[in-house]
């Protein structure tokens, strides 16, 4: 199957790879995995205290199209406010990266990935 | 018919797979095209249907993932959506270590060691899961089924774990 010229790039060049402290209480840690085909993802956000993304982190054990979800999200969340950021669909992720029907599962897992970050970061502010 | 009374068993997650296999010949065997060279058009087409089925059975009986999730499927169990994301935070941490631990394997001192000591963690793992599923299947309750349904889910996740062992494997020692 063909990867888009974008989905190539992300998972090329992946950005902001890496891990947080997820003991951090700034630090907000979205864990996902799809059971039909292993993929596990983490995201994890430095959130400051007016509740904006100041930093995003991703690491993904999956395809190639999860890999570049993950790290489009990360490039889309910063600078953005936890609401807005629980705003974003998994459709204009999939619709970025140009995935086929048989991968918009990976965008799917992006965009649960932001909303398990968000409820972390809201059970870590109680 | 489902596809334990087609193989003639009763429906349990203890499969004699040998036994399995030899009935798979033996079905396959009574339903081969050169046997219907000479019938009705009508009647090859129900044997090459026939054959299909007799196959997918066979598969879906033969790997123990695959007929866990068929028994909880003929007892109404309802699976999640596959594409539906798992969100156990702690097994998902889990699973990325073993993750990381398979992808350092190649940069060990010790690469054989190293591998086997991973094939170890994953191999005992996976069969301590699948030990607990099929004690949930066995008991067969609307709680224990769907505390299976949860450890088949899990258990997907071992099961690519377990594909990347051997992709690892292929990468470190086909030479």
């Amino acid at each position: 199957m063909a990867y888009s010229e974008k989905v190539i790039d992300h998972y090329e060049n992946p950005r902001n790879v890496g891990s947080m402290d997820k003991n951090d209480p700034s630090v907000a840690t979205g864990m996902v995995g799809a059971p039909a085909c292993g993929d596990v993802m983490k995201l994890q956000l430095k959130i400051s205290d007016d509740g904006i993304i100041e930093d995003a982190k991703f690491k993904t054990y999956g395809c190639g199209s999860a890999i570049a979800s993950s790290s489009l999200v990360t490039e889309w969340v910063k600078g953005k406010s936890i609401e807005e950021a629980g705003e974003i669909k998994n459709t204009a992720i999939a619709e970025e990266l140009a995935l086929p029907p048989v991968k918009i599962h990976c965008s799917i897992l992006a965009e649960d990935a932001i909303k398990a970050a968000i409820e972390d970061y809201k059970s870590k502010q109680g | 018919m489902n596809y334990f009374q087609l193989f003639a068993i009763e429906v349990s997650f203890d499969v004699d797979i040998n036994h399995l296999s030899q009935s798979y010949q033996t079905l396959q065997k009574a339903v081969h095209p050169d046997r219907f060279a000479h019938a009705s058009p009508q009647e090859q087409l129900l044997a090459v249907q026939k054959s299909a089925e007799i196959n997918d059975a066979y598969q879906t009986l033969k790997q123990p993932l695959k007929r866990a999730e068929y028994i909880l499927t003929l007892r109404g169990v309802e699976m999640p959506n596959e594409q539906k994301s798992f969100s156990d935070t702690s097994f998902l941490m889990q699973q990325m270590e073993l993750r990381d631990m398979l992808g350092d394997v190649k940069f060990a001192d010790d690469i054989d060691t190293a591998f086997n000591h991973a094939q170890q963690v994953l191999t005992q793992e996976y069969q301590q899961l699948l030990d607990v599923m099929q004690q949930q299947i066995l008991e067969n309750n609307t709680a224990a089924n769907a505390l299976a349904c949860d450890n088949l889910r899990k258990l997907k996740f071992y099961q690519k774990l377990n594909i990347e062992l051997d992709r690892l494997e292929d990468s470190l020692f086909d030479d």
